[in-house]
C-alpha cells in the first residue's frame, strides 16, 4: 500500500540550550519521494533539528510544516505520519521484539501482523528480550518500530550505526522502498552516507 | 507620574498603619486590653495578598501553558508572583503565631501557643508548601521551556488543590481533638465598622504594593533572560 | 494512515498491560513498594506494640500511622511510572505513539491498581500487629480505595513532573505532598471513623470530590507536561 503523498517544509528554526546556539535558521523542504541529508560534525545540531521535525522538541522561532493534500498537519498528525530512527531511542527491555511492536501496533491501531511481517523482514527472531539483542539487532528493531505504522515521513538519525554489511543493504532497501512510494525522508548523519534519492543537502556547524 | 504613584502608595500603607493605632479602638477580649489586637492589620492583608499572589501566579502559568499565548513573560511573571508571595505568607504565618503566642503562651514562654492547628494554620502552612515545593522544581529544571510548562502546570494544579484547603479544612475543625479557634475577624459582623474598612484599605495597599514589587522582578527578569541570550 | 481506528479505551489499556507485564516481569516496583511498607510496618508495629487496645490511641494514632506507612511507600516506588519510562530512552517512542491522555489513563490505573495491591497486603498486617479496631470495614474499605485513588492521581501526574527534572525522587516526595494534603486529611478522617464506629459526615463525599478534582486537572495539565 503506498504511502499517501505528503510535503515537508521548515524554515528560520532556531534553537539553543541555555547559552549554547545550536541551530541558527535551518530552512528546507523535501517533497514526495525525496531525500533530504543533513551532514555535520557532532554537536552540530543534527539531531536537535531532526527531533524538532519529529515534534519531540520544541523550536524558538521557526515553523514546520509536514502538509497532506494541501492541509497542514497539526501536531498530534504529524507525529501519527512520522517513522523516527535515532540511536537514543529505546524500546522495552523486558518485552520481546514481538511484544514490543504488538503494544506499539495497539496504540497506533495497526494490527500485530504487521510485527511479524516487519521482524522477518529485518530479520529478527521474534521472542528474544529486547534487552538480550546485540546494538546491530536493536538498530534493527529500531527500523522495524519506524516503518510499523506505514509513515509518510521518515526521519532517520545516523540510521546504519552499528549494522553490518545486510543490514546497511537492508535498511537502504527499505528506504528506496518507502521513497518509492512517494514517501518523504530527512536522514542526518556525521560524516558522507549513501542515501538513494537525494535532492538536498544540509551542513549544519558552518 | 511612577514616582507619584509609588509616593502615593507609602503614603496609603503609612496612613493605614498609624490609623491601625490611633483611630481604630481596641478589639475586646485581647491581651493589653485590646492592644496586640492591631497586629491584625498586618497579618489579614498579609494572608490576603498571598491568596492574590498566588492565584496571579496561576494565570499567568495557566498562560504559559497555552499555546497561543506561550511567550516567556508569562513565565517569568508566575515565577515572580510565587517568590514574592511566598514572602508574603511567611510573613502571614509568622505574624499569625507570634500573635497566638502573644495571646496564650506570653507570660509563661510556652512554645506550643505558637501553633494550634487552627484550620486557617493549616491553609497557609500548605499553601506556604506548595509554592516552596514549586520552587524547588524550577531550580531542578534546566531547558527554560521545560521549565516553564511544568512548573505551570504545578501552579495551575495548585489552582485545583486551594478551595480543598481553604474551604473544607475548616470543616475538619469540628472533629479536631483540640479546638482552639483563633479569632478570623473576616466576615464576624459584630466587628466594629472602622476595623473592617481599615482591613480592607490595609488588604488594597498591599496588594498593590506586591503588584509593584512583582512588576518589577518581572522586568528584571526578562532582563536577565534576555541577557543569557545574547551573550 | 493505515486507515485502522485505534480507539481510545484500546490504548489506555494497551499501556495498562503493557507497565503490568514489564513489572511481573521485573517485579521492580512491587519490590519497591512491598519492602518499604513492609519494614516500615515493623518498625512501628514493633514500637507501637498493641497499642490498638486502646480505644483513644487507636482512634487518633494508628490511621495517621497506616496511611504515613502507605505514603511512605508510594513515595519510593511510584514514580517510577514515568521516571523509568525517561531513563531508558522509551519515552521518546511514546511520545511518538500514545495519545497523551489515553497515556495518562493507562499509567493511572496501574497506579491505581499498585497502591490497592499494596494496602490490601499491608492493611490487614497492620491491624493485627497493632490490635487495631475496626468498626466498620466497609468503610475502611471506601477510605483505602477513595484515598489510594488519590495518591495514584496526584503520583502520576507529578511524576510525569518530575521525570523531566533533575534529582528525580528526592523532588517527588516535595512535590507531591503539598498536593495529596486534602486527601489525606480526609482519607485519615475517614479511616478514624472506620475505626471508632462513628457517624461519618461528609468525608467520603469530599474524598470523591477530591479524587474527581485530581483526575480533571491530571488529563488536563498532563498533555502540556509531557509534550513539548
Amino acid at each position: 500500500m503506498p504511502a499517501q503523498a505528503a510535503h515537508l517544509r521548515f524554515a528560520d528554526l532556531r534553537r539553543r540550550f541555555g547559552r549554547l546556539r545550536v541551530l541558527t535558521g535551518v530552512s528546507g523542504e523535501v517533497a514526495p519521494g525525496e531525500a533530504l541529508l543533513v551532514n555535520g560534525p557532532n554537536g552540530s545540531g543534527k539531531s536537535t533539528l531532526l527531533r524538532i521535525l519529529a515534534g519531540l522538541l520544541a523550536q524558538e522561532r521557526g515553523t514546520v510544516e509536514l502538509s497532506q493534500d494541501g492541509r497542514v498537519l497539526d501536531l498530534s498528525e504529524r507525529r501519527r505520519s512520522l517513522g523516527y530512527v535515532a540511536p537514543d531511542l529505546a524500546l522495552y527491555e523486558e518485552l520481546t521484539a514481538f511484544e514490543n511492536l504488538e503494544f506499539f501496533a495497539r496504540l497506533r491501531g495497526v494490527p500485530a501482523e504487521r510485527g511479524r511481517e516487519l521482524l522477518d523482514r529485518v530479520g529478527l527472531p521474534h521472542d528474544r528480550p529486547a534487552g538480550a539483542l546485540s546494538s546491530g539487532m536493536r538498530q534493527r528493531l529500531r527500523w522495524a518500530w519506524a516503518l510499523l505504522d506505514r509513515p509518510r515521513l521518515l526521519l532517520l538519525d545516523e540510521p546504519f550505526q552499528n549494522l553490518d554489511r545486510a543490514g546497511i543493504e537492508q535498511g537502504t532497501e527499505l528506504l528506496e522502498e518507502h521513497l518509492d512510494a512517494g514517501g518523504l525522508a530527512v536522514v542526518a548523519n556525521p560524516g558522507p552516507l549513501e542515501v538513494p534519492r537525494v535532492r538536498s543537502r544540509i551542513e549544519l556547524g558552518l | 507620574m511612577k514616582t507619584l504613584l509609588s509616593w502615593l502608595l507609602w503614603l496609603w500603607i503609612g496612613l493605614v498603619i498609624v490609623a491601625g493605632y490611633a483611630l481604630v479602638p481596641p478589639l475586646a477580649g485581647f491581651v493589653g486590653g485590646g492592644e496586640s489586637s492591631r497586629i491584625l492589620f498586618f497579618h489579614v492583608p498579609m494572608a490576603w495578598t498571598s491568596f492574590v499572589a498566588f492565584l496571579a501566579a496561576g494565570i499567568w502559568s495557566a498562560l504559559y501553558l497555552g499555546r497561543k499565548t506561550r511567550q516567556r513573560r508569562h513565565d517569568l511573571a508566575a515565577a515572580a508572583a510565587v517568590e514574592i508571595g511566598l514572602v508574603f505568607c511567611l510573613l502571614a504565618t509568622l505574624s499569625g503565631a507570634w500573635w497566638a503566642w502573644v495571646e496564650w503562651g506570653g507570660a509563661r514562654w510556652e512554645l506550643s501557643a505558637f501553633w494550634n492547628w487552627d484550620p486557617r494554620q493549616l491553609s497557609i502552612t500548605a499553601a506556604l508548601i506548595y509554592y516552596a515545593a514549586y520552587l524547588a522544581l524550577r531550580s531542578q529544571v534546566a531547558d527554560a521551556e521545560v521549565r516553564g510548562r511544568i512548573a505551570g502546570a504545578y501552579a495551575v494544579l495548585g489552582l485545583f488543590v486551594a478551595p480543598f484547603l481553604f474551604f473544607v479544612a475548616p470543616r475538619m475543625a469540628t472533629f479536631s481533638l483540640h479546638p482552639e479557634p483563633v479569632i478570623n475577624p473576616e466576615g464576624d459582623v459584630q466587628m466594629d465598622p472602622s476595623v473592617l474598612w481599615l482591613l480592607l484599605a490595609g488588604s488594597l495597599g498591599f496588594t498593590v504594593l506586591f503588584f509593584w514589587l512583582h512588576n518589577l522582578a518581572t522586568r528584571l527578569a526578562i532582563l536577565e533572560d534576555r541577557n543569557e541570550v545574547e551573550a | 494512515m493505515s486507515g485502522r481506528a485505534s480507539s481510545w479505551a484500546s490504548e489506555a489499556a494497551a499501556v495498562f498491560v503493557k507497565d503490568w507485564r514489564c513489572e511481573l516481569r521485573t517485579r521492580y516496583a512491587l519490590n519497591t513498594l512491598g519492602l518499604f511498607a513492609l519494614t516500615t510496618l515493623i518498625v512501628v508495629s514493633f514500637v507501637l506494640g498493641p497499642v490498638g487496645a486502646v480505644p483513644e490511641l487507636a482512634v487518633t494514632v494508628l490511621p495517621v500511622v497506616l496511611w504515613l506507612i502507605v505514603l511512605f511507600a508510594v513515595t519510593a516506588g511510584l514514580p517510577r511510572v514515568f521516571v523509568a519510562e525517561e531513563e531508558t530512552h522509551t519515552a521518546t517512542a511514546l511520545r511518538l505513539a500514545a495519545t497523551p491522555s489515553a497515556l495518562f489513563c493507562g499509567k493511572l490505573l496501574y497506579g491505581l491498581t499498585v497502591v490497592v495491591a499494596l494496602e490490601a497486603l499491608i492493611t490487614p498486617l497492620f491491624a493485627v500487629l497493632v490490635k487495631m479496631p475496626v468498626a466498620r470495614p466497609g468503610l475502611l474499605a471506601a477510605a483505602l480505595l477513595a484515598g489510594g485513588y488519590s495518591l495514584a492521581a496526584g503520583s502520576t501526574l507529578v511524576a510525569a513532573m518530575v521525570a523531566q527534572a533533575r534529582t528525580k525522587s528526592a523532588l517527588f516526595a516535595v512535590l507531591l505532598l503539598p498536593v495529596l494534603v486534602p486527601g489525606l486529611l480526609f482519607a485519615v478522617q475517614l479511616t478514624r471513623i472506620a475505626v471508632s464506629g462513628e457517624v461519618p459526615g461528609q468525608e467520603l463525599r469530599m474524598l470523591l470530590l477530591y479524587d474527581g478534582t485530581l483526575t480533571v486537572a491530571g488529563f488536563m495539565l498532563f498533555p502540556f507536561v509531557w509534550n513539548p
